[in-house]
C-alpha cells in the first residue's frame, strides 16, 4: 500500500515538475554532442550552435529539461537569460584546448557568481579524453581552480562524448545531488 | 524516505492545481516568472498572456529570451504561440532572434508540416545575415518537402531571402529550385511560385527571364486556375494578362478558360479576369453581341453592387475599358445613375461614366440622362453640382443637335437665375455650348443676355478658365453686352492678378475690339502685357500685336488675325492618348487604373522606406538647398539638420525658400506662374517636373540677387 502511494506520488510529481539543467562551455567543447548522446544515445554531426538546443529527457524517473547553449562569444551574454530556476549546470571543457583553459575558467567563475545560480550543482566534464594530449580530470580541475568553490556541490568527470564514456557516470552523480538537495 | 505527510505537502505544492496562476493584469515581472516556471501549464498560460499584451500594443519585447525558451516543445499549440511572438518582433529585434536559429533549423525537420512551415517562414523574415547562413539547409529541404503546404511557403521565402541578400540567394542556387517549382503538381504552389518570381523580377529583372517563364507555362497556369484559392487565382490571372497569345484561337481558348471567374464573389478576382479577357479580345475581335461581351458587362454590373470603395475602383477601371469598348455597357446606363446615399467620390465617377456611356444616336437615352443630370444640379454638394454642369455641356455636345443644346442652355440659365453659386462652371459650359453651335443666334442672345447682367464679372468669377471664357465671349459677341468698355476695364485693372489664360484672353479681346474702345485701353493693355507679365507667350503676343498695329495698314492685318472664326468644338470629353490607353489596359486593376497614370517603366520599385526617408535622396535635396544659401551669403537662414527629417517638410522648406528668394526681386509672381507655365505652355518645352521648375526658378532668382549685390 505504502509502496503504491509513493510510486503514484513519484509519477505525478515527476510529470509535473521539470528539472532544468544547463550545459555550458566554450564553443566546440562538445556540449551539443553530449546533449544528443544523452537524448538519443548517438553521436550526431553538429554545426556550431547559434542559440540553443533543448531536449527533455526522462532519467531515473525524473524529467530533465536540458539546455545546450551556444558557446560563441557573441552568444555568451545571453546565457544569463537561462539561469533562473536552474537545478544544475554541466560545464563542458575541451581537455585538449590548453590555450583556452583560462578563458573557460574565467567564464565558469563569472557565471557561478550569478545570484540565480547560487543553489545549483556543478558538474564539469573534462571532455575529449579520447584525444591524445588531453589533460586529465585533475589537471583540468586545477586549471579551472575548482577547489576554490565553496558551499557548492561540484564534481569533475573525465569523458568522451564520442565514445560515450563518463557521461552517464557524471549524470548519475548529478541526479543524486539534485534529489538530495533540491527535491 | 521522507515521512508521508511531508510528501503530501510537497505533492500539493508541486501539483498542477496549485501551479502559480498568472493574473489577468499581465505585469511584466509576473509574466517573466510565469514564462520560466517549472510548470508547463503555467508557462503556456504566461505565453498566452504575453501575446495578449502584445496584440493590444504593449511592448513585451523585454520578455523575448524568456518567451523564446518555450519554443522547444512538443506542444504544437505552444509552439505556434511562440512563433507568433517571435515573428512579431523578428523585424524590430533581430539580434534576439539569433537565439532561436538552432530551433528553427531543427523545426524545419519536424514531422509536423505546420511547424516546418513556420520555421522556414520565420527564418526568412529575420533581417540578420548570421541567420541566412543557417537558412540554406532548411530552405532547400522545405522547397522539396513532401507536403504542398510547406512547399508553397518555401517558394515565397525565396523571394524574401532574395530581398535580404540577393547574392546569397544566387549562390545558394535556390532560384533554380524556384523555377522548377513552376512544374509542381499543386496549383497553390504554382501560384505562389509565380508570385514569388514576379516579386524577384521586380527587384532585379536580370536574374530571371520572367516573360519567357510566363510564355512557356501558360497551360500550367490555366490548369492551376480552377483549383487554387482566390488570392492565388488573382496572381495567376495577373500573370496570364501578361501573356501574349499567339493567335486568335489561343486567345479565344484563354478567354473561354477564364470566363467562369467573372462570376466570382471576390471583386479582385472579377477585375483580374476582366483584364485577361480584355487583353485577349484584341486578337479575337468580337462583335458587340458576342456572348463574352455580355458576360463582361454583367460582371462589371455585379461589381457595382459592392461597397462604395470597391465601386470606386470598378468605376475607374470601367472608364478605361469604355474608352476601348465604348458600346460595352450602353444598355446599362441606369446602373450608373447616382444614388442619394453614394459617397461623393462615387457620385463624381458615376457622372464621368454616364456621359461616356450614353449612346449619342439614341435620343431617348440622351433625354433620360439629361433629366437625370438636371436633377443632380439641384443637389447640395458643390463638387457634385459642378460635375453635373460640366456633364450637361458634355452631353449636349456629344448629342450635338441644336435643339438639345438649347435645352441644356435653358437648364443652365435657369440654374444661374436660381442661385448665385456655380457661375464659374456655368460660364465655361455656356461658352462651350456656344462654340458648338456658333450659328444659333437665339442661343447667343439668351446666353449673353444673362451674362450681361453680371456686374464686375472679373470679381464674380474665380477660376482662370471661367474668366477667360467670359472675356472671349465679350470679344466674340460685343454687341450683346452693354457697357462693354466698363466690363473690359475691370479686367484690365485686375490684369496683374490674373492667371495666364485670362491675361491672354484680355489682351486678344482688347486688340480685337480696339476700334470700338478708347485708345488708352489698348495702350494700357499693351504696356501691361509687355512689362507686367512674366509669361513669355503673352509678352511675345503683345509685342507682335503692337508691332502689327504700328505698321501702315496694320489695322487690317490685326482685324484679319482676330476675326478668323475659331473651329467649332465637337467633343469636350477627355480621352486618353492611344499609347497611354494601351498601357492602362495592360495595367487594369492596379493602382495605375486609379491614377490614370501608367507605371513608369524605369521607376525604382522596392526602395525600402527607411532608405527613402533617411537616405541619399533627402541628403541631396538638403545639399541643393544648402548650396543655394551658401552661394548667396547675404541671406541668413537657419537651415538646421533637423529641418529636413521628413520628405514633405523638406519640399515645403524648398518652397519657402523660393518664396523668400522671390520676395523683393523684380519678378513677384515667379513661383506661381512657373507652374502655370508648365501646365499651359508646355509646347514651349518647359515641361519639366515641379521639382525642375523649382530648381530653375531658385537658381535664376539667386542669379538675380547676385546681380543686385
Ligand atoms: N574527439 C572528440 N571529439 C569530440 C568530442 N565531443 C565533441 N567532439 C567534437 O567536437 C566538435 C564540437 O562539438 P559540439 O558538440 O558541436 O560542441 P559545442 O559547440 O560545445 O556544442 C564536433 O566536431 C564534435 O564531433 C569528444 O569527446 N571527443
Ligand atoms: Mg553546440
Amino acid at each position: 500500500m505504502g509502496n503504491y502511494f509513493s510510486s503514484m506520488f513519484d509519477k505525478l510529481w515527476g510529470s509535473n515538475k521539470e528539472i532544468r539543467i544547463l550545459i555550458l562551455g566554450l564553443d566546440g567543447a562538445g556540449k551539443t554532442t553530449i546533449l544528443y548522446r544523452l537524448q538519443i544515445g548517438e553521436v550526431v554531426t553538429t554545426k556550431p550552435t547559434i542559440g540553443f538546443n533543448v531536449e527533455t529527457l526522462t532519467y531515473k524517473n525524473l524529467k530533465l529539461n536540458v539546455w545546450d547553449l551556444g558557446g560563441q562569444t557573441s552568444i555568451r551574454p545571453y546565457w544569463r537569460c537561462y539561469y533562473t530556476d536552474t537545478a544544475a549546470v554541466i560545464f563542458v571543457v575541451d581537455s585538449t584546448d590548453k590555450d583556452r583553459m583560462s578563458t573557460a575558467s574565467k567564464e565558469l567563475h563569472m557565471m557561478l557568481q550569478e545570484e540565480e545560480l547560487q543553489d545549483s550543482a556543478l558538474l564539469v566534464f573534462a571532455n575529449k579524453q579520447d584525444q591524445p594530449g588531453a589533460l586529465t580530470a585533475s589537471e583540468v580541475s586545477k586549471e579551472l581552480n575548482l577547489v576554490e568553490l565553496k558551499e557548492r556541490s561540484w564534481s569533475i568527470v573525465a569523458s568522451s562524448a564520442i565514445k560515450g564514456e563518463g557521461i552517464t557516470e557524471g549524470l548519475d552523480w548529478l541526479i543524486d545531488v539534485i534529489k538530495e538537495e533540491q527535491l | 524516505m521522507p515521512p508521508l505527510d511531508k510528501k503530501i505537502k510537497k505533492f500539493l505544492k508541486d501539483s498542477v492545481r496549485i501551479a502559480p496562476k498568472i493574473s489577468s493584469k499581465g505585469e511584466l515581472t509576473e509574466l517573466r516568472t510565469g514564462l520560466v516556471s517549472p510548470y508547463p501549464q503555467t508557462r503556456k498560460d504566461a505565453i498566452k498572456k504575453t501575446i495578449q499584451q502584445m496584440t493590444v500594443g504593449k511592448d513585451v519585447s523585454s520578455l523575448f529570451p524568456d518567451v523564446l525558451k518555450n519554443i522547444a516543445t512538443n506542444d504544437v499549440e505552444q509552439k505556434k504561440l511562440v512563433y507568433l511572438y517571435v515573428m512579431n518582433y523578428a523585424e524590430t529585434h533581430p539580434e534576439l532572434c539569433i537565439l532561436a536559429v538552432n530551433t528553427f533549423v531543427t523545426d524545419s525537420e519536424d514531422p509536423n508540416p505546420l511547424i516546418r512551415c513556420m520555421a522556414v517562414r520565420t527564418m526568412s523574415m529575420i533581417r540578420v545575415d548570421k541567420i541566412l547562413d543557417y537558412l540554406e539547409t532548411p530552405l532547400r529541404r522545405t522547397l522539396q518537402d513532401d507536403n504542398p503546404y510547406v512547399r508553397k511557403t518555401a517558394v515565397i521565402c525565396v523571394a524574401k531571402v532574395f530581398q535580404l541578400d540577393k547574392q546569397l540567394c544566387l549562390n545558394l542556387g535556390v532560384l533554380t529550385d524556384l523555377v522548377s517549382a513552376l512544374e509542381d503538381p499543386n496549383p497553390v504552389v504554382v501560384a505562389n511560385t509565380i508570385a514569388s518570381l514576379t516579386e524577384i523580377y521586380a527587384m532585379d529583372s536580370t536574374v530571371i527571364n520572367l516573360n519567357d517563364l510566363i510564355q512557356s507555362h501558360v497551360s500550367k497556369f490555366l490548369l492551376a486556375l480552377n483549383e487554387c484559392t482566390e488570392w492565388a487565382r488573382i496572381t495567376i490571372l495577373t500573370v496570364l494578362s501578361k501573356y501574349s497569345a499567339k493567335d486568335s484561337i489561343e486567345a479565344q481558348d484563354i478567354i473561354d478558360r477564364v470566363t467562369a471567374h467573372l462570376q466570382h464573389v471576390n471583386p479582385a478576382v472579377v477585375l483580374a479576369t476582366v483584364k485577361v479577357i480584355i487583353i485577349n479580345l484584341d486578337l479575337t475581335k468580337p462583335q458587340i453581341n458576342d456572348p463574352v461581351m455580355k458576360k463582361l458587362s454583367s460582371a462589371m454590373i455585379s461589381i457595382m453592387s459592392t461597397p462604395p470603395e470597391i465601386q470606386f475602383i470598378a468605376l475607374k477601371n470601367i472608364r478605361i475599358i469604355l474608352e476601348k469598348y465604348p458600346e460595352l455597357l450602353t444598355k446599362e446606363t441606369r446602373i450608373f445613375f447616382v444614388k442619394f446615399n453614394d459617397p461623393l467620390y462615387v457620385k463624381l465617377e458615376k457622372i464621368e461614366i454616364l456621359v461616356r456611356l450614353v449612346d449619342a444616336s439614341n435620343i431617348k437615352q440622351c433625354t433620360i440622362l439629361l433629366n437625370e443630370l438636371k436633377e443632380y444640379t439641384r443637389e447640395f454638394e458643390p463638387e457634385f453640382v459642378s460635375k453635373a454642369i460640366q456633364a450637361l455641356s458634355q452631353l449636349a455636345i456629344k448629342y450635338s443637335k441644336e435643339s438639345f443644346c438649347n435645352k441644356v442652355l435653358d437648364i443652365l440659365l435657369e440654374l444661374l437665375e436660381r442661385q448665385d453659386t456655380f457661375k464659374d462652371d456655368c460660364c465655361i459650359a455656356i461658352s462651350n455650348l456656344l462654340r458648338h453651335c456658333p450659328t444659333s443666334t437665339q442661343m447667343v442672345t439668351q446666353a449673353c443676355g444673362l451674362l450681361n447682367t453680371w456686374v464686375e464679372p472679373e470679381l464674380i468669377l474665380n477660376r482662370d478658365e471661367a474668366k477667360c471664357n467670359y472675356v472671349w465671349l465679350l470679344g466674340q459677341y460685343p454687341d450683346k453686352f452693354s457697357s462693354l468698355e466698363e466690363r473690359i476695364l475691370g479686367f484690365v485693372e485686375n490684369f496683374r492678378q490674373e492667371d495666364p489664360l485670362t491675361q491672354t484672353a484680355v489682351l486678344a479681346t482688347i486688340v480685337r475690339l480696339h476700334t470700338r474702345l478708347p485708345g488708352t485701353i489698348l495702350q494700357t493693355i499693351l504696356e501691361l502685357a509687355t512689362k507686367e507679365t512674366i509669361v513669355i507667350d503673352i509678352r511675345d503676343m503683345a509685342m507682335m500685336y503692337w508691332r502689327c498695329l504700328s505698321i501702315p495698314g496694320g489695322d487690317e492685318l490685326v482685324q484679319q488675325l482676330c476675326n478668323t472664326a475659331p473651329p467649332a468644338i465637337d467633343n469636350i470629353l477627355d480621352t486618353f492618348p492611344p499609347e497611354i490607353l494601351k498601357k492602362l489596359i495592360q495595367e487594369l486593376a492596379t493602382i495605375s487604373s486609379i491614377t490614370f497614370r501608367p507605371q513608369a517603366t524605369n521607376a525604382k520599385k522596392y526602395v525600402r522606406p527607411e532608405t527613402v526617408v533617411k537616405g541619399k535622396k533627402l541628403d541631396e535635396l538638403k545639399n541643393i538647398a544648402k548650396n543655394e544659401i551658401v552661394k548667396n551669403d547675404e541671406v541668413l537662414l537657419d537651415f538646421g539638420d533637423d529641418a529636413t527629417e521628413e520628405n514633405n517638410k523638406n519640399t515645403t522648406t524648398l518652397d519657402d525658400l523660393d518664396d523668400l528668394f522671390n520676395f523683393g526681386t523684380v519678378l513677384p509672381k515667379e513661383s506661381n506662374s512657373g507652374t502655370n507655365l508648365e501646365s499651359d505652355f508646355n509646347k514651349l518645352g518647359i515641361n519639366g517636373g515641379r521639382q525642375d521648375t523649382n530648381t530653375t526658378s531658385t537658381s535664376t532668382t539667386t542669379q538675380d540677387l547676385m546681380d543686385l549685390f
